[in-house]
């Protein structure tokens, strides 16, 4: 008995002196995300998945809310702290500051050992990589589009619009029906106007109008970007987004958009996580589609950006693995097909991972009408995170007072180009990107 | 005999007393000087650049930030706005305070209820305070809905999303998460008033109007002014709320020089000029609170 006891507290003592030697072998990853409720959840799954082929890795994943993410996590940063991969904006704001002040690591090697190249897409490459290198992995393509309610449309009567006239026609019918906001948007937080302002920028001047500006000798100021901003206000002048649009917040309209008390809005398909929670198979009853030219001779073009980046903490102890840890994340098939059924969208082809998801109908959906479109080339989803700083905040105070209708169009442009010249001599704006060949 | 003098003696003694008042009030005094003197002093230093707030280098540009504030069509549209946003909350603070605490000195029933009632916004968190005011204001919300239940549909508006109106209507919300305080001020006050003043002008006939105005309001005349000081402080500093409800807008109507200095500063990465917008506040802040001060102590006199 007295040697049972003896082997067992010897057994113990081994076993618990076993597993502290292999907790202190473990190395420790920190990762920060954010993003909306329902989609960072998936980073705690891959995290998972990676921690499981690799025993001697714990990966702690930390959601920060995008509010707290700048004061939280730039001055840590600067101390020589924070986590070893942190989500990010992209363009050229922010991350321009954090890459000239040295706190992000040159992800460019890891991006030719690891052959990177052929998934992440030039346009996406542009917005990640500076100087040759690149900085970020961009986590999932964002599209935005009219969400509608199936439901709602189907009890009066209504189709997809094919037409200007036609989408007229709906909102009337709409307003006639009784629903006062007949397309939700969510004014009041300021960026989900940008996303009208993004795709009617780009409808009004293509793809090649939007390039001319952002790259080359053009201005805010032509006319297409006039017509973009006065559809806009005539839109709003004539109900289109309620009587209130600039006392709503985004949260609130998305909320009676679910409830089924506005039958539109314009967003993305990041609130699809979520509402799958939420929402269930009632999700069946919401669909998306493309708004139909608004002028004659104008093409559909889908809108087409990243989500956020991926960057790895310049004083990380452990650039190799977090390196390692995105190429897991976002270059492995399963770990691609794992984002796409949580209706994340990864970066690069899909074609052969499509069959095997089970990415949500709606997404699905919206992912084959951005494909159908994708040869009249894409536009920006969102103009906000590909132009400078001190240009977004203008922006969003006169996209505000375009709607108020305070402001006129020509008065809208003028203040952002005013701005965009200003960033421009600065040398703040995007520049044309890419990773150097060697 | 003569270790006894030396040891009692008056030097001594005060030299002594001014050691021990001087050890306790070390540590106050370091922590100031480590978590307030000194980032106040570098907050001007980094006024003097222009710094992403990042990278090592910062460009020396002396009193560039300066020149550029004064012409700065923002900072004077959220100069004024912070004024009539600290006057509002002042009026508020200041007039209702002291009629409530006048009010619940009596000896009311549910006098406590109503104390706790006042004071409970204050502990809350202020980003709590401005979901629920968004929530409040917001079109269908609970102020519109409860107007037009009680048939003042006319009055209901988009309070946040007016130009006219975003402004005063957060400044309320201001208000009731700190009116409690207030109070608590005042009512501490009012402690201080003898009684007997009140039994006097009683018999002399006077009306509880006539006691309030000849009698509490100059007794509170000394806790007026620390009412005032600590609102206005607290509403020039105000952040957390408008950033939560509105963030400055729409357009600029609800931008205060604290939402500006965030958005110039932290959002776009312009630390020079964030800071300058800091200086000036703090500059306004000490300057109005001076004057304010120097005005009463005259009228004190």
């Amino acid at each position: 008995m007295t040697k049972h006891r003896i082997g067992l507290v010897l057994a113990a003592t081994a076993l618990s002196g076993s597993i502290s030697i292999a907790a202190m072998a473990q190395t420790e990853i920190e990762i920060w995300v954010g993003g909306e409720p329902g989609t960072a959840n998936v980073y705690d799954d891959l995290a998972a998945a990676y921690m499981a082929a690799n025993p001697d890795v714990q990966i702690n994943v930390t959601k920060v809310g995008s509010d707290l993410f700048n004061p939280v996590l730039v001055p840590s940063l600067s101390g020589g702290e924070g986590p070893d991969v942190f989500m990010y904006g992209t363009g050229p704001g922010q991350p321009a500051a954090i890459i000239n002040g040295g706190l992000v690591a040159d992800l460019t090697p890891y991006y030719r050992d690891y052959g990177w190249d052929p998934l992440i897409p030039d346009s996406i490459e542009s917005t990640t990589s500076s100087d040759g290198r690149l900085w970020a992995v961009g986590n999932e393509v964002e599209n935005t589009a009219m969400f509608y309610n199936q439901a709602i449309f189907d009890q009066l009567g209504l189709s997809v619009p094919e037409t200007w006239s036609d989408f007229e026609s709906t909102v009337a019918a709409l307003i006639e029906a009784g629903y006062e906001t007949p397309i939700g948007l969510g004014a009041a937080d300021r960026w989900p106007i940008s996303h009208w302002q993004s795709m009617l920028f780009g409808r009004f001047a293509s793809p090649a109008g939007v390039d001319e500006v952002m790259f080359g000798d053009g201005a805010w100021t032509e006319q297409a970007f006039v017509d973009a901003s006065a559809l806009l206000q005539e839109m709003t002048e004539e109900g289109y987004f309620g009587p209130n649009p600039v006392a709503n917040g985004y949260a609130e309209i998305m909320d009676a958009f679910w409830a089924g008390d506005i039958p539109m809005t314009f967003t993305g398909p990041w609130i699809v996580p979520g509402a799958v929670e939420s929402l269930g198979d009632g999700l069946a009853d919401f669909g998306t589609f493309q708004l139909p030219p608004m002028a004659d001779g104008q093409a559909i073009h889908p809108t087409e950006d990243i989500g956020s980046g991926f960057y790895v903490n310049a004083n990380s102890e452990h650039l190799d693995l977090s390196a390692d840890i995105l190429n897991f994340f976002f270059f492995n098939d399963d770990s691609r097909l794992m984002l796409l059924n949580n209706g994340t969208i990864p970066i690069g082809s899909l074609t052969e991972l499509l069959p095997d998801s089970t990415l949500p109908a709606i997404t699905a959906d919206l992912r084959a009408q951005i494909d159908s479109y994708r040869e009249n080339g894409t536009i920006h989803a969102f103009l906000d995170t590909v132009t400078p700083a001190s240009m977004t905040n203008v922006t969003y105070d006169g996209l505000q007072a375009i709607m108020l209708g305070v402001m006129t169009p020509e008065q809208f442009v003028e203040a952002i180009q005013a701005e965009w010249e200003i960033a421009k001599a600065d040398g703040a704006i995007l520049m044309p990107g890419g990773v150097a060949d060697n | 005999m003569a270790a006894t003098s030396r040891r009692w003696s008056p030097g001594r003694r005060k030299r002594q007393a001014w050691l021990t008042a001087g050890l306790f009030l070390l540590p106050a005094i370091a922590l100031y000087l480590v978590f307030a003197f000194i980032p106040t002093i570098e907050v001007f230093e980094y006024s003097l650049t222009r710094w992403d707030g990042i990278s090592p280098n910062r460009e020396w540009v002396g009193l560039g930030n300066y020149d550029r504030l004064f012409g700065d069509r923002i900072f004077w549209e959220a100069f004024f706005n912070t004024v009539e946003w600290t006057a509002i909350i002042v009026v508020i603070n200041v007039g209702l305070g002291v009629v409530l605490a006048a009010v619940l000195a009596r000896k009311i029933k549910g006098r406590i209820f109503f104390q706790t009632c006042m004071f409970i916004p204050v502990i809350q968190a202020p980003i709590t305070t401005a979901i629920i005011w968004r929530w409040m204001y917001q079109p269908n919300g609970a102020i519109n809905e409860g107007l037009s239940a009680i048939g003042l549909g006319f009055l209901t508006t988009p309070w946040l999303g007016d130009l006219t109106t975003a402004l005063p209507a957060l400044a309320i919300a201001h208000s009731w998460s700190t009116l409690g305080l207030s109070i608590v001020i005042f009512l501490a006050g009012l402690q201080a008033v003898d009684d007997e003043l009140y039994d006097a002008a009683k018999i002399d006939g006077a009306t509880p109007i006539q006691a309030f105005w000849y009698i509490t309001l100059p007794a509170l005349r000394p806790v007026t002014a620390v009412v005032f000081v600590l609102t206005a402080t607290a509403a020039f500093k105000a952040f957390d709320l408008i950033w939560g409800t509105t963030q400055g807008g729409p357009i600029r109507a609800t931008e205060i020089l604290a939402t500006y200095m965030y958005k110039r500063g932290v959002l776009e990465n312009n630390y020079g000029y964030g800071s300058a917008v800091a200086v000036a506040l703090l500059v306004i802040v000490t300057l109005a609170m001076a004057v304010y001060l120097y005005m009463q102590a005259r009228r004190d006199d």
